[in-house]
């Protein structure tokens, strides 16, 4: 599959701060794409130089195989960018802005109308049409900006924090139209600080700290690597001191910290059994109030990378 | 007692907010260029008034050193007045917007401090700059002294003059940010409103209609005479300041010449002591507006509803619903956003229409009271003189018809003789001697002159300049801040960079703000035009009319050169406004910044073509042609050559009149052409550079 967005040892300074430093990335057609980092890690920044608001200090940037600075003119009609704020003019509602920015991309006469009237009815704004941008709630103006970068039916989504701010319906809402438009084949790069919500959207992610890539791929992967061994949460009604004695014992286990009211146990590579650990606590004559093995998700993958336990 | 001092401390030289401002006011750059500049233009003038008033000092007398003085101390005042006015707007409007700008403003809300701490260290804080320039000033004022002639109690109240100016600006920018009736727009209005109220009142008060008809105070009857000052000197800064001066011609009157209705307090007080009343009035005024700020802030801040909206709501004229029947957008979204949305919003369409309708208005007033003649106790008109039958009919009370002699009569019109087909006009018949000739009664005398119009000539051209003036300062302020606001708003509101990220070129975003702002000020530019229109449509009718004292009140080329150089002088402060728009990261500083270099360059250029035409006497086209380059002062010349045209259009050689007139025109057009290129060559460097000043402030 071709790469739609790439990026070749990417930089952005501003004054001596490094924002970016060597990004090579590579997105694919048609997949969506996750951008994590702390803040100021320099994902808004990427978004910006792929969005011809900003020039790379070094490096290249290429969308559609259009590089950003030479070519941005031609990249303008194949993306839709959207801020992590909303830009709102204050006196204009909700047909009259998508109008004004269908009319930007060249948009006019009937196939205009044709176009604003199935966006709305697509992001389910239609009722809204007459309502003044200023006036909406924070997750209609979201919508609205979906809306207003679908009328050019773009190839490329640049979405910087799309559901930042957003109530959990208005959340899970903006998701949904997500999945849909991944659905109509369109590449989305999206940067978010909601990681359950990335998993459940994205193919591939990308990390990023202190203007560095730390991974860039199928989330999967990155989930299997942040793996450090099998985790056990492990409670017991009374004596947890002793039960992880007893257990610190047995050559499957590697590490035992104790919390708050459970042990959290590490298992040494290769034990994929762990019934041991109950069979052991029970014939000791302990009471378990709690087994679990912990799951590791996008979340904890990005706990353990950004703070360097994986390197 | 404690408690009180304690208070007191807190409430103003402990105030944090005002501490703040102090002690960083000092390191910012910013500020301490323009103090240089200030201080820099007042030692200027200082120099300036020096080299000017004489050669040489040794050989004046101690009377010329002193006149020398109080001329330095004059222009002093003038000056630092004048930039106090233009400053404490800007440093004080930022008040208005504060609510919506700044986020420290809630948390200080949150804070103990009270209510009196925020709005005093809040105005405070804005005028401290102000009045530390004030400050700074007074060495270079002292210099005044050197010479003598200048009272001590002259320069305070110099100082306090500027000073009342600063507090009551700036306590008007708080009470409107603590009643929520401004928004960023209304920064403009805040301006412009005290822009025009001291142009406005300083213009009339040269009408009689605000002078006081004094007394005499021996008879205790009218004396007939006016006032020099007006009404308006207690209000108006310059006024006030003009009445310390000492000048002949503008010296507050006696409290005794006054009427004695007038002469109770506190109308005696304001008009015997403009200047005191002014400072004390301006002071009052805004502890006036200080008050309810201090008392309402926080239940102001509180309320959801703009008052504004309160009223609107109260008078249901609007439902307070968030929604609008949407317009049409054009294919040029830029142009259209600038020209229709902006145009069509309820309060700019009240004041564009409300500008066209005063305009056009007050113009057609004029030229009714100039057309309107006051009746005569005797006149001649067109048929009174009937050449075939020698007979002139003598209109009014102790006329009648008479025989005349056309060879021997003698016609006087005003102290010249003229030929008897002058009787053909419509004049005033002042006096007429009758000769018995037999049975029959022939005119020997007549004296004439035009009849006394509701406006005379030289007062109906000074109101028109009065009024193109006004609305050419107007339109040039409209548009300066349509256009200083048009890309920093975008960038405040975040919707510049989604623009940035469409297929717009930076050509087609700064042509469509270019057309819009035209298309939104082109209704305005044609105000002043349909009023010089309207005199001139009234002289072709007068000089249709066949009268032989026919001189035009207007020259009838201001109809095509003064739209043309409005429109150039538009474009140029559009041009202009965009530049600064582009370049600021903030609209306040945007508009602050090109309304004070437009106000800059129209008075440089006013005052240089002006001075140009009363310089260079000698050579009277020449400067005419210089002058034409001056568009302010070429709309004067327009409107009232007689006044400001120069020699050539005191005297009364029509083939002078006219090459003067041809030269003017060939030269206005000149200019227009000139400052054309200039606007062009701005356009193209503005969309050469667009993208790399915007994408370098891209956040």
């Amino acid at each position: 599959m071709a790469a739609v967005i790439k990026t070749v040892n990417l930089t952005k300074r501003y004054g001596s701060l490094v924002a970016l430093s060597n990004l090579n990335l590579e997105i694919n057609e048609g997949d969506c794409f996750g951008f994590i980092g702390p803040n100021g890690a320099g994902k808004s920044t990427t978004i910006k130089i792929l969005a011809t608001l900003l020039q790379p200090t070094w490096g290249e940037a290429r969308v559609c195989d259009y590089v950003v600075g030479y070519e941005s003119r031609k990249i303008r009609p194949l993306i839709g960018y959207v801020p992590d704020y909303f830009g709102a003019y204050e006196d204009m509602c909700v047909l009259e802005y998508l109008e004004f920015f269908a009319a930007a991309y060249n948009l006019n006469g009937p196939q205009r109308t044709k176009i604003v009237n199935d966006v709305l009815e697509l992001t389910d704004l239609g009722y809204k049409k007459d309502a003044l941008v200023d006036g909406l709630s924070r997750g209609m103006k979201q919508r609205l900006s979906i809306a207003r970068v679908l009328l050019h039916d773009p190839k490329v989504l640049l979405l910087d924090e799309p559901a930042g701010n957003l109530d959990p319906r208005a959340r899970i809402e903006m998701r949904e139209l997500l999945k849909e438009l991944r659905r109509m084949g369109k590449t989305i790069m999206i940067s978010s600080h909601i990681l359950p919500e990335l998993q459940d959207l994205c193919n591939t992610v990308g990390i990023i700290e202190q203007g560095e890539l730390i991974y860039a791929g199928p989330w999967t992967e990155i989930v299997n690597k942040a793996k450090t061994g099998r985790v056990l949460h492990v409670g017991v009604a009374e004596n947890q001191a002793q039960a992880a004695a007893i257990l610190s014992q047995d050559p499957s286990i590697a590490n035992i910290n104790t919390n708050n009211g459970y042990m959290e146990i590490l298992l040494n590579e290769g034990v994929n059994d762990h019934t041991f650990v109950p069979a052991r606590l029970i014939q000791a004559g302990f009471k378990l109030t709690l087994l679990k093995e912990e799951e590791v998700n996008l979340e904890t993958a990005f706990m353990r990378l950004t703070k360097g336990l994986v390197q | 007692m404690l408690g009180l001092t304690d208070y007191l401390w807190r409430l103003l030289p402990a105030n944090p907010i005002l501490v703040r401002v102090v002690e960083t006011a000092s390191k910012r750059k910013r500020d301490l260029i323009i103090r240089c500049l200030y201080l820099g233009l007042l030692i200027a003038v200082v120099l300036f008034s020096l080299g000017t008033s004489t050669t040489s000092y040794s050989g004046m007398s101690l009377g010329d050193l002193t006149k020398a003085s109080s001329n330095i101390f004059e222009n002093m005042s003038y000056l630092q007045l004048g930039l106090v006015a233009l400053l404490a707007p800007i440093f004080t409007a930022g008040a208005i917007t504060q609510e919506k700008d700044s986020q420290t403003y809630d948390i200080l809300l949150t804070t103990p401090l009270s209510n009196g701490q925020v709005v005093l260290g809040s105005l405070m804080s804005r005028l401290f700059f102000v009045i530390a320039l004030l400050i700074s000033g007074v060495p270079i004022f002292s210099v005044t002294q050197i010479f003598g002639g200048v009272a001590i109690s002259s320069i305070s109240l110099s100082f306090l003059i500027a000073a009342a100016t600063a507090f009551v600006t700036g306590s008007l920018a708080m009470a409107i940010a603590t009643f929520k009736v401004g928004t960023r727009r209304t920064i403009f209005s805040f301006y412009m409103f005290i822009v025009l109220f001291m142009v406005g009142t300083f213009l009339m008060d040269q009408m009689e209609y605000f002078k006081i008809g004094l007394i005499d105070p021996l008879t205790g009857k009218p004396s007939g005479e006016l006032s020099q000052t007006s009404w308006l000197t207690a209000i108006n800064p310059f006024l006030a300041l003009k009445a310390i001066f000492h000048d002949k011609r503008y010296m507050a009157p006696g409290i005794t010449l006054l009427p004695p209705n007038l002469q109770r307090f506190p109308m005696g007080w304001m008009l015997a002591w403009p200047t005191t009343f002014y400072i004390s009035f301006m002071f009052f005024l805004s502890f006036l507006l200080v008050m309810p700020s201090i008392i309402l802030l926080r239940r102001m801040a509180q309320s959801t509803n703009t008052i504004r909206g309160f009223i609107l709501q109260k008078l249901k004229l609007s439902t307070g619903d968030k929604t609008r029947k949407p317009r049409a957008v054009w294919s040029n979204p830029i142009a259209w956003r600038e020209a229709k949305t902006k145009a069509s919003a309820t309060r700019a369409s009240f004041l564009r229409y409300g500008f066209i309708l005063a305009g056009l208005i007050a113009a057609f007033a004029v030229v009714l009271f100039y057309s309107r003649q006051m009746p005569v106790k005797n006149w001649v008109d067109r048929g009174s003189f009937n050449a075939a039958e020698n007979t002139l009919y003598i209109a009014g009370n102790n006329g009648g018809t008479f025989m005349i002699d056309p060879a021997r009569v003698q016609v006087n019109l005003g102290d010249q003789q003229k030929n008897v087909s002058i009787l053909a006009d419509k004049l005033q018949v002042i006096s007429f001697q009758i000769a018995n000739m037999g049975k029959q009664r022939f005119v020997s005398v007549i004296d004439l002159k035009e009849i006394p119009r509701a406006l005379d000539e030289a007062t109906s051209r000074k109101y028109l300049l009065g009024l193109v003036i006004l609305e050419a300062a107007v339109i040039l302020l409209i548009i300066t801040n349509a256009a200083a606001s048009t890309v920093t708003r975008e960038k405040e509101d975040g919707t510049l960079d989604l623009l940035l990220s469409t297929p717009i070129t930076s050509h087609f975003y700064i042509w469509g703000k270019l057309r819009g702002l035209v298309s939104f000020v082109l209704p305005l530019v044609a105000v002043p035009a349909i009023s010089c229109a309207m005199f001139v449509t009234y002289d072709l009718l007068r000089w249709m009319g066949n009268e032989s004292q026919f001189k035009w009140l207007v020259l009838p080329e201001a109809v095509v050169l003064l739209p043309v150089t409005l429109i150039i002088v538009s474009a140029f402060a559009a041009i202009l406004g965009m530049q600064m728009s582009l370049r600021c990261r903030t609209t306040v500083r945007a508009v602050m910044s090109s309304v004070g270099i437009m106000l800059g360059i129209c008075g440089f250029l006013g005052w240089c073509g002006l001075a140009i035409v009363e310089g260079f006497r000698g050579t009277d086209s020449l400067s005419l042609a210089f002058a034409s380059f001056s568009p302010f002062a070429l709309m004067a010349i327009l409107v009232d050559p007689y006044q400001y045209g120069g020699r050539v259009f005191e005297n009364s050689d029509p083939s002078e009149i006219l090459g003067a007139r041809v030269i003017m025109v060939i030269f206005g057009l000149i200019a227009t052409g000139v400052y054309a290129a200039i606007v062009w060559s701005m356009y193209k460097s503005m969309v050469k550079n667009f993208d790399m000043t915007v994408r370098k402030q891209s956040r």
